[in-house]
């Protein structure tokens, strides 16, 4: 009698504690919604004090890759227990789209509202014709460089790759380095190989085409390859200490990277203030200039949520209105997915850590329209980082080279993806 | 007589549930999912999902990648020199801080013991600092005298994870010789000075030999933990190039089901470590007793 009243008593503060969310009015819709990106909670509240039926009820999470995703595959896969509303990244979606974890948004209003959003990251967010995800942030790249040292070694801005070769000499003599090729991070790999016109996923009816091992991703390699064997770049991972401690103290010069890592920047190497300017990436063939997208991410709707209209409303809400965008850019989110990215917010201003220079509007605005927009992901991306970035680390030990990592992980891919079932051809 | 079957049951139910549902379903669980895997079709694969059972294939391709037997062989290697170094260091700070003319033993069996108090993310953290070039004091100092030691080069950082396995655990191991030698009967020192032994031979035909039980333990604790490498390489891999997803099989077991999501290839690997680690552990053991007869 007494353990049965304990069971019940316990049984019943879990489902009390799992059915509402504190702050939530009786009778409103609860809606739980999983994010790390900074920022966004501010979003959440004004969505929240806008008195509506539905209560978004915000988890903040650690980033996706560090084991949210896992969670929400889990979850997804257990039937229950997943958020309703999730931040997916670009390149994680179509893992979840093979998994059957997204809910189709385009008759929950995304059909509506697909010509508010950049063309490229519609295709993103869709499989086919159908829309998956709402997007939300892109990462356009650009090139952060010391104009100060630029300036006492005589040097112009690289216009080319091959002029960034030069640079990258002189810039050695001097006892720097041009830039880090960061051996954990294959997503900038990616996003440089994307620039110079390789598209590593393709799809083709049912079947999945891997062109890792294409012309333009060898030649992005082997570039770096020729870098790294003259002792031109450093090799150490991004976003650690120590390249922070170089940013710093200037041994570090160049970082070709993405919009968003300009408040990196300026958060890790505050002394470095004024120095700093931003100018579009090197060229392959300047007469056809292109820029890529490192980064990016969408806002999906999980399968098993009980609430999806509402789900894909505050979706939508979240990454178009004007307000919600501001406090996501006021957060560092990145360049907003809706078209105009640039009219009216806080990204148009000049900044004193470039030297007031408006880089958004100067550089980013127009690396925009040069990104290649009909690449595409698969749904082993992860496996293939992983290859990259463990093939990568093998070249800093020594006894292999980019190139080899690239062919390695091109056979690699090709197997992963087999064996997730799928038919794979490929791409020649 | 009932009473005492509703005691036997009411005392071993506990456990029973206990060991069933933290140790038996998992095991169970892992076993399972190593030899089945998921099946898709249709457009994208997003067609319909079936789970089959596909026997031994799972660990034939764990034991058929070369970074996965890699990582075997690397801890296996990382257990042959780490093992003697901690169960040598922590019987000598045992026997020294058990010898007569010790002073300050208590404040030093705490300062040695300290470290095990410090968990191991942060104790991999704080290490991480001490070895990242341009914000380290003691790479600093060393350059002053014109060395240039790598702390996180391909070659060394096995090495370097081993200083701070070390670190972590001499002083808790010590502390387990310890207790045994505190369980040593005094008169047997009594008796042995009296016969006119000096005190290497007090440690070498008495301490050690009373206290082999508690050197079996530990080294056997240490065979395990070292085999099942995970934390410090995972702290230490956003510093260093060097550390890969497979760096160990525990970490390679991590990134397949967490980043890949193959679970079912994950619980094979697993299988395989624990075996490696039952191998291992027994083959000390048995090593041990049959010297001992």
């Amino acid at each position: 009698m007494r353990r049965r009243t304990f069971i019940a008593l316990a049984a019943g503060a879990l489902t009390s504690a799992c059915a509402a969310a504190p702050g939530a009015r009786p009778g409103q819709t609860v809606l739980r919604f999983w994010s790390w990106v900074p920022g966004i909670d501010q979003a959440v509240n004004l969505w929240n004090s806008q008195n509506r039926d539905t209560y978004v009820d915000l988890e903040l999470t650690p980033a996706g890759s560090s084991g949210t995703y896992s969670k929400m595959y889990a979850a997804v896969r257990g039937g229950r227990g997943a958020p309703d509303v999730a931040q997916v990244e670009y390149q994680e979606l179509p893992g979840f789209a093979l998994e059957n974890g997204l809910i189709e948004l385009g008759p929950l209003g995304m059909d509506q509202h697909r010509d508010q959003f950049v063309d490229w990251q519609i295709s993103q967010s869709s499989f086919g014709e159908r829309i998956y995800a709402v997007p939300q942030a892109s990462g356009p790249m650009a090139l952060y460089y010391r104009n100060d040292i630029f300036g006492s070694l005589g040097l112009d801005v690289p216009r080319t790759w091959e002029d960034y070769r030069a640079a990258a000499e002189a810039v050695r003599a001097d006892g720097r380095y041009i830039a880090t090729f960061p051996p954990g991070n294959s997503a900038w790999f990616a996003a440089l190989s994307w620039q110079a016109g390789a598209r590593w996923f393709g799809l083709d009816g049912d079947v999945w085409t891997v062109g890792i091992n294409s012309e333009q991703t060898l030649r992005v390699a082997e570039y770096w390859d020729e870098l790294r064997s003259q002792d031109l770049i450093s090799m150490q991972p991004d976003f650690s200490n120590s390249w922070y401690a170089d940013l710093q103290s200037g041994r570090i010069v160049t970082w070709p990277s993405a919009q968003w890592g300009g408040p990196i920047l300026s958060g890790n190497a505050p002394g470095t203030s004024g120095n700093w300017r931003a100018a579009q990436l090197p060229q392959w063939n300047p007469d056809n200039p292109a820029s890529a997208n490192w980064g990016g991410s969408a806002t999906a709707v999980l399968k098993g949520s009980e609430h999806p209209r509402e789900a894909a409303e505050f979706a939508i809400w979240l990454n178009s209105d004007p307000e919600s965008i501001d406090l996501l850019i006021a957060g560092g989110y990145g360049w907003p997915s809706v078209k105009d990215a640039l009219d009216g917010t806080a990204l148009d201003t000049s900044e004193e850590f470039f030297g007031g220079q408006n880089v958004n509007r100067d550089v980013f605005a127009p690396a925009d329209e040069t990104i290649g927009t009909d690449w595409l992901w698969s749904p082993t991306t992860n496996a293939t980082y992983l290859h990259l970035n463990d093939g990568f680390a093998g070249v800093v030990a020594g006894g292999s080279s980019f190139v080899d990592v690239v062919q390695q992980t091109h056979r690699q891919t090709v197997e992963d993806l087999r064996a997730k079932g799928l038919t794979v051809r490929e791409a020649s | 007589m009932r009473g005492r079957r509703l005691a036997i049951l009411g005392l071993l139910g506990p456990f029973t549930a206990l060991f069933a549902a933290t140790i038996a379903l998992p095991i169970g669980f892992a076993l399972y999912e190593s030899v089945t895997a998921i099946e898709r079709s249709g457009p994208l694969g997003r067609g319909t999902t079936s789970t089959v059972f596909v026997g031994l294939e799972h660990y034939a391709t764990a034991l058929s990648d070369p970074a996965f037997t890699a990582s075997l062989w690397r801890v296996v290697l990382f257990a042959l020199v780490q093992v003697p170094v901690m169960i040598v260091l922590a019987t000598t700070l045992a026997l020294m801080l058990d010898a007569a003319s010790a002073r300050g033993v208590k404040f030093f069996r705490s300062v040695y013991f300290l470290p095990y108090g410090i968990p191991g993310v942060i104790a991999s953290l704080l290490w991480g600092f001490l070895y990242t070039p341009g914000l380290s004091p003691v790479l600093d100092v060393a350059s002053w005298f014109g060395l240039n030691i790598d702390f996180l080069g391909a070659s060394s950082i096995l090495w370097s994870i081993a200083n701070i396995v070390t670190w972590q655990f001499a002083g808790y191991n010590m502390l387990v010789i310890v207790a045994q030698l505190k369980s040593i009967d005094g008169d047997l020192f009594e008796a042995a000075e009296i016969d006119g032994a000096s005190a290497w031979q007090i440690i070498t035909r008495i301490k050690l030999p009373l206290i082999r039980p508690a050197i079996v333990l530990t080294t056997v604790f240490t065979i395990i933990g070292t085999i099942q490498l995970f934390g410090e390489p995972l702290i230490l891999r956003p510093l260093t190039g060097s550390i890969t997803s497979t760096y160990t099989p525990n970490l390679a077991a991590y990134n397949e089901a967490f980043a890949n999501n193959n679970y079912n290839l994950a619980a094979a690997e697993s299988v395989l470590l624990a075996l490696v680690a039952c191998v291992f552990s027994f083959a000390f053991l048995k090593l041990v007793n049959r010297s001992g007869k």
